[in-house]
């Protein structure tokens, strides 16, 4: 079932209903006998997978000793490779139950925190059932915590009319996101990197733009429609961007881009490998060699690669994949090793790290450093990724030509300078707002009603129908 | 509230573009502005293989300046039928001789709305009629009716004030003005296309018959033109099935035809063509020159 559909509408309408008109003792069931139904509606036969995750998981860590939670990781890893990779090893039957990365990771997050004694094991197999299977959060995230997720699924929620209208509002801006933002330019990137080949470097470079806007869009556009519909349900959901593409550095960028996914790695993967013997030992032979290097860097050395090469990997058993994270991983490791160098620079040559010039100067840099790593990403051959940087490189220029050409993907003659300018202004719309909240986090929280307004009229009018599956959804 | 205010707003935008979108002052191109430019000796209706393969100037100076290019991007034959009664319900202007397109491949396509431009020039009537036709089709579900109805045209409508003087530098009478050049022997003759698998559409087979018979209906002089392609396009078996089939159909209605054959037009010369079936303006003009005489020559009155 689509998140943006007319079924999907009325199920969430029946599921409010009987919601609210629930007790306090049965309400949360509401919630979990709705999340079986969404799952199942996409495909009946995949709750049995779903299911042996959340009861294997919960009954081996009711004892949280190391053997469980060795099995719980091998189960859990073991289905999402046989699914995820299957493919890679010549499968190509077996379809991914939904959501079977973002649940797999929920379910070992937990399984990991029960080990570690963070948390008290779940002794209620339903409650745990509705942590992992809450239908919002179930297909894209955000990877939401049980200390931050089961307190308020199992509380009772009284009808509150503030918490529908934020959540409808925030539902509109999402769809508003998707179908207008990137259904929009979603078509030119299609375009343009299916064929990479035959364009210039002018049409290469606006669809890497595009393609920035169309991810952000389309995945922050996700998390708004699932942290609306869960607002409704008076349940918070985890805030998942803080405006990326206003990061200064790439670090700063991946701690404001899929924000629980990035804390989840930071959790049971980077931490405890940098405090694991191997690392230790692996760090004291790169100390060898770097005899100035700080120990403290060192040791984050090895974790980096091996957080971002999963981290590629997550997304898929893919060249790209891999390259777009081995990629960040060096760019990571730049930042670390460099930032103190940089800092001492910045004083030396009486740098204003606070003057607006400078602010703009580190955010387009991230930006451009970003982009690199998004071809290599978006591209779907090696080939391919190589074509698109050849290009750039060596055929680039601006001339009428050239402009003539970045035209073409839009559409015909007739309907690409209508295209670009409602693309430039939707996109210079959302720059504006994303801006002003980036300055003042109330900006834009009076006139909702004419905001949602001309929302809902540019989405009817100018959005994409027929655009509504999501990116994240394929991972 | 907000969702009150955005129907109204929607359905007055909607009301707006399906009713009144006939009438905005399009230049150089489109059904208004060929009805208003009166009675002409020559009217073609088709597409885009007209547009870029009729020279404007060339035939304005052949007829005296009464002539006009009606042509869609991807214009089907069911589309053309009610382009044609819309120029007749909206106009008492005479045609000497309406010029419709005989493109073979025509007759496999998939009854769809191939140009937003096509829904944009209808009057709400026609609008209406190609719906039916679409619908009769079996072409038709939720989603397109709601992209006919409500999106499709709808940029071109609210640019409109930006973006018709760009549009309009770009036409004359209906035809591209531009000077187009071929992208090369080599190109031409490395790009692929396969068109083995097309099958006969049988609305678009019937579309053919219906243009004939309401142009006799309205004792309307007209003939069906087949514009060069590269010679690759063709010579391609498939092509020259369905080429054979469209002549059965002109045949068994004993309407007339100016096939590509019929002129003296070289469709091995690489400089001649843009693609496949678009030509480059020299293209254009050397078919023009050619068309013009098969025209003169060619064509009896009705």
């Amino acid at each position: 079932m689509s998140l943006i559909s007319i079924p999907f509408f009325v199920f969430i309408c029946v599921l409010l209903g009987i919601y609210y008109h629930t007790g306090e003792k049965h309400q949360w069931k509401v919630l979990l006998a709705g999340s079986c139904i969404f799952y199942m509606w996409c495909n009946p036969v995949y709750i049995i997978f779903i299911a042996i995750s959340i009861v294997s998981t919960w009954y081996l860590m009711r004892h949280p000793v190391r053997s469980h939670f060795i099995w719980t990781v091998v189960i859990n890893l073991g289905l999402l490779i046989v699914f995820k990779y299957s493919v890679n090893f010549g499968i190509h039957d077996l379809i991914a139950p939904l959501g079977i990365s973002f649940y797999t990771f929920m379910t070992l997050g937990y399984a990991h925190d029960c080990y570690d004694g963070k948390i008290k094991p779940s002794d209620n197999l339903w409650h745990y059932a509705l942590f992992i299977s809450y239908f919002p959060q179930l297909t894209q995230g955000p990877i939401g915590t049980y200390q931050e997720m089961q307190e308020q699924l199992t509380a009772y929620h009284g009808y509150d009319r503030d918490n529908l209208k934020n959540g409808a509002y925030r539902v509109i801006i999402g769809v508003f996101k998707k179908l207008v933002i990137a259904g929009r330019v979603g078509f030119y990137i299609d375009t343009v990197y299916g064929s990479p080949k035959g364009y210039g470097g002018l049409t290469l470079i606006v669809a890497t733009f595009f393609y920035l806007i169309e991810m952000y869009a389309d995945f922050s556009g996700y998390m708004d429609i699932v942290c609306g519909v869960s607002d409704m349900f008076g349940v918070r959901l985890k805030e998942n961007f803080h405006r990326p593409y206003f990061s200064k550095s790439i670090p700063e960028y991946w701690r404001r881009w899929h924000i629980s996914l990035n804390e989840w790695f930071n959790t049971h993967l980077f931490m405890p490998s940098v405090t694991s013997g191997w690392n230790r030992f692996l760090s004291r032979g790169l100390g060898k060699v770097f005899k100035k290097a700080k120990k403290g860097t060192l040791r984050t050395v090895f974790p980096t690669i091996v957080v971002w090469i999963v981290t590629g990997i997550w997304h898929g058993a893919r060249f790209s994949y891999l390259g777009w994270g081995i990629y960040f991983a060096f760019i990571m490791l730049v930042s670390f090793c460099t930032s103190g160098y940089v800092k001492k620079l910045c004083r030396k040559i009486h740098w204003n790290r606070d003057n607006v010039f400078v602010k703009i100067f580190q955010v387009a840099r991230t930006l451009l450093v970003l982009s690199i790593g998004e071809i290599i990403y978006r591209s779907e051959s090696f080939s391919d990724t190589v074509q698109i940087f050849k290009n750039i490189l060596t055929d680039t220029h601006i001339n009428g030509s050239q402009i003539a050409a970045a035209l073409t993907p839009f559409g015909n003659g007739n309907q690409a300078v209508a295209s670009v300018i409602i693309i430039a202004v939707l996109v210079t719309a959302q720059f504006v707002v994303e801006l002003a909240k980036e300055k003042d986090e109330n900006a834009f929280r009076g006139h909702r009603y004419i905001y949602a307004t001309a929302m809902l009229v540019v989405i009817a009018l100018f959005g994409v129908a027929g655009k509504s599956n999501f990116m994240y959804q394929a991972f | 509230m907000a969702l009150t205010a955005a129907i109204l707003l929607i359905a007055v935008a909607v009301f707006f573009k399906n009713v009144y979108s006939c009438e905005m002052p399009v230049r150089n191109r489109g059904i208004r502005d060929a009805v208003r430019t009166g009675d002409l000796d020559v009217l073609f209706i088709g597409s885009s293989t007209f547009r870029a393969n009729v020279d404007m100037p060339m035939m304005d100076e052949a007829y005296d300046g009464r002539v006009y290019d009606i042509s869609y991007g991807g214009n089907q034959l069911v589309a053309t039928v009610i382009q044609y009664e819309e120029i007749r319900r909206r106009s008492d202007a005479e045609y000497g001789l309406i010029v419709f397109e005989l493109g073979p491949m025509m007759l496999t396509q998939e009854v769809a709305l191939s140009d937003s431009r096509v829904i944009w020039d209808l009057s709400w009537e026609g609008k209406k009629e190609l719906w039916k036709s679409m619908y009769d089709a079996g072409s038709t579900d939720l989603p397109m009716m709601y992209e006919y109805f409500v999106t499709s045209g709808m940029d071109d409508l609210v640019t409109f004030p930006l973006t018709e003087p760009f549009y309009g530098t770009r036409y004359y009478k209906g035809a591209k003005t531009d000077e187009s050049v071929s992208p090369g022997r080599e190109w031409l003759e490395q790009e692929e296309f396969d068109i083995s698998d097309k099958t006969p559409v049988k609305a678009q087979e019937d579309a053919v018959v219906d243009i004939i018979q309401k142009c006799r209906e309205d004792a309307q002089s007209f003939v069906f033109v087949e514009s060069p392609c590269y010679y690759r396009l063709q010579d391609d078996p498939t092509f020259i099935r369905y080429r054979d089939e469209f002549i059965r159909i002109l045949d068994e209605n004993d309407a007339q035809y100016i096939l590509a054959s019929d002129v003296d037009f070289d469709s091995h010369e690489a400089d001649y063509f843009e693609d496949m079936n678009h030509m480059s303006a020299s293209g254009r003009r050397a078919y023009t020159r050619e068309l013009i005489k098969a025209l003169e020559n060619g064509v009896k009155d009705e």
